[in-house]
């Protein structure tokens, strides 16, 4: 009867004394949880209401962020995103405090690790995805503005732009998430020192009569330029 | 006086002037070769055609460095006899100040505007700083149907070469017209007369900050005065001969201003548009005469070419815009021989229409938007050369009639659209 007592009963008594112990904590958390869905839901709402109240989506509009926001493929108005980066960032504090509150060793360290490289993941999400809604802007106001000058390399002109800066926008994150900081580094600079470079070259000695016939039109003024007055 | 800052100077001249009948305004900027002739031709028409009013012209400079402002203020008129003037009862006050605001046409307006206010003149006028063909009589021709006649606005009509002008004759005259029912020939002319009244109406409008205070003043200041029922003439001019507009100036950034305060001004007139469903002629003062006009030289062959690479380039962007029979057409277009090119005006009012709903309905941004319709606009342009390369001005007039129409017969499609 001892052992069947031993390797039976106490183990069990254990473990019911451990969940005694272990079940308000978890009631706790799961209720913190809980508020932290409502409290989130009613910051969302709250924020929302107060961002149209305020004509923020008519700010952006002026500036052009819905229209890169749209370009990049969320759908939603600056004031619905932001509320809703509102909620989530109350939903994440109240898992990480209902989290806590269980009192698991290993949960807490892997908690306390995940926290702290936790900045780290969403300053990068928020580089590369502005550097994707940038580089779609960008590569596009560039495509518009060497058409209408008339350049003949007007796409690949905006393609260069665009990717330049998803480029550079990719590097940033990787920087900032630590991925082979130093290597990316020097890869982009060597990169783009090379494409600089490569164009100069290219324009030095390729384009030698095409920047002489530039210079040549911008300073004795262009030939058999329209007269028309279009005001 | 409270939303501008003059110097100290010019306020007290305003005080010393009072109150005003008349006031002339030439916005300026680095125009010290033309302004001295605009300035006589002003004097000279202040002193034969209102030799008993009290007149004031006021310079509006946009920080000239040319010396533009000294030239305002040297010039006189040297021989009095030439122009017949009656002995006038008082002085002509003169003032040159610089504005203040965004560098820009519109915002040189809004400081003459309130400088009207302050002085409670009853008829005003602008006129442009390049002008070589302005005489004595534009002053009447503008200001006399203001005071006699109690109209408010008063657009100017001139003779202008055929390819003179070709942003108001494919796009602001018929689109304005169709529109809002007026057919103001010269919608951004430059040159206006003005009431009082309504130079303080222009004031309340918070629109200073836009591109309402570049080019896009003069469809904005013409579309407020129809569009809010305001009393309005046009008068003939003469010809119209100035320098050439801003040399350095980019022609897409001057028909995003310009297409874009038309636009703008299309949402906020929606309800009276779509109500008018026909146009009527404006009263037309002054003597009409033919006039001769300087040739002006035209590279058709290069602009098909930028319209050809606005289309391999541009054409993901025009999609977004245009439906998909147009898209279609252009691309066919660009891969004709120049001597087929054209572009029809039915497909011309389509593609403003759409660019316009658009705007509307804020596709992309507004700036990619109108920037884009540059090749489009350059292509068209060419297509109207090549058309009336062996017309006369009578049949040009016929051909721009024409376009007009089409944009008047195609207004219920945009209507329509408006609101979906």
């Amino acid at each position: 009867m001892e052992i069947i007592r031993r390797i039976i009963i106490e183990p069990f008594e254990g473990l019911y004394a451990k969940i005694l112990v272990f079940l308000p904590n978890f009631l706790a958390s799961v209720l913190i949880f809980v508020v932290g869905i409502v409290l989130a839901a009613v910051v969302r709402a709250l924020f929302f209401r107060i961002f149209r109240a305020i004509g923020m989506d008519r700010f952006f509009e002026r500036t052009g962020t819905v229209e890169l926001l749209k370009k990049g493929g969320l759908g939603d108005s600056v004031a619905a995103l932001l509320s809703k980066l509102l909620g989530w960032g109350i939903l994440i504090v109240f898992v990480v405090i209902a989290m806590r509150t269980l009192e698991i060793p290993t949960v807490e360290r892997l908690l306390e690790r995940f926290l702290l490289y936790f900045p780290n993941i969403f300053v990068a999400a928020v580089i590369a995805l502005f550097g994707y809604l940038a580089g779609n802007f960008l590569g596009r106001a560039a495509l518009i503005a060497s058409v209408n000058a008339g350049l003949k390399v007007s796409g690949t002109i905006g393609k260069f732009v665009k990717y330049a800066v998803f480029v550079l926008a990719g590097t940033m994150a990787l920087d900032q998430l630590g991925i082979g900081r130093d290597t990316v580094i020097v890869a982009f600079a060597l990169v783009f020192g090379g494409v600089v470079l490569a164009l100069a070259i290219a324009f030095g000695l390729a384009g030698r009569d095409i920047a002489k016939e530039y210079l040549e039109k911008k300073i004795k003024g262009e030939e058999g330029k329209d007269e028309i007055s279009h005001l | 006086m409270n939303s501008i800052i003059l110097r100290t100077e010019i306020q007290e001249r305003i005080g010393e002037i009072g109150e005003a009948d008349i006031l002339v305004g030439i916005p300026s900027f680095n125009n010290a070769g033309t302004i001295g002739h605009v300035v006589k031709a002003v004097q000279a028409g202040f002193a034969k055609y209102f030799p008993d009013k009290k007149c004031v012209l006021i310079n509006s400079d946009g920080g000239s460095t040319d010396g533009t402002m000294g030239v305002v203020q040297d010039t006189a008129i040297d021989d009095s006899s030439s122009i017949l003037f009656y002995h006038r009862k008082g002085p002509i006050f003169k003032i040159s100040t610089p504005y203040h605001g965004i560098p820009g046409k519109g915002s040189a307006f809004r400081t003459i505007f309130q400088i009207a206010e302050v002085l409670n003149v009853k008829a005003c006028a602008v006129v442009d700083s390049d002008l070589r063909s302005i005489t004595p009589e534009w002053l009447e021709l503008l200001i006399k149907p203001v005071i006699q006649d109690e109209f408010d606005y008063v657009a100017p009509l001139y003779h202008r070469h055929k390819y003179d002008g070709t942003i108001t004759n494919s796009i602001v005259y018929p689109l304005t017209r169709a529109l809002y029912g007026k057919r103001v020939r010269q919608p951004i002319g430059g040159d206006f007369g003005f009431s009082g009244r309504l130079a303080r109406f222009y004031l309340t409008k918070d629109v200073w900050g836009t591109d309402v205070a570049k080019y896009g003043i003069d469809i904005w200041m013409t579309t407020v005065a129809i569009a809010s029922g305001f009393k309005v003439c046009q008068a003939f001019l003469g010809a119209k001969i100035h320098d050439p507009k801003d040399p350095g100036a980019d022609l897409s950034a001057m028909l995003y201003q310009v297409v874009s305060s038309a636009f703008g001004l299309m949402d906020f007139y929606s309800e009276t548009w779509k109500s008018v469903t026909n146009s009527e002629p404006v009263p037309t003062f002054g003597f009409q005469y033919a006039v001769g006009l300087e040739p002006v030289a035209v590279n058709v062959e290069r602009m098909i070419e930028r319209f050809s690479l606005g289309v391999r380039e541009l054409m993901d962007i025009w999609k977004e815009i245009l439906p998909g029979e147009v898209a279609g057409f252009l691309r066919k277009v660009s891969e004709q021989p120049i001597e087929s090119f054209r572009i029809p005006d039915e497909v011309w009012v389509e593609i403003i229409y759409n660019f316009a709903l658009a705007f509307h309905r804020q596709t992309i941004n507004k700036e990619h938007l109108l920037k884009s319709l540059t090749p489009l606009y350059i292509g068209r342009t060419a297509s109207f050369v090549r058309e009336t390369w062996e017309s006369g001005a009578s049949e040009v007039e016929e051909k721009i009639e024409g376009l007009c129409l089409m944009f008047e017969e195609k207004k219920s499609f945009i209507a329509e659209k408006w609101d979906t």
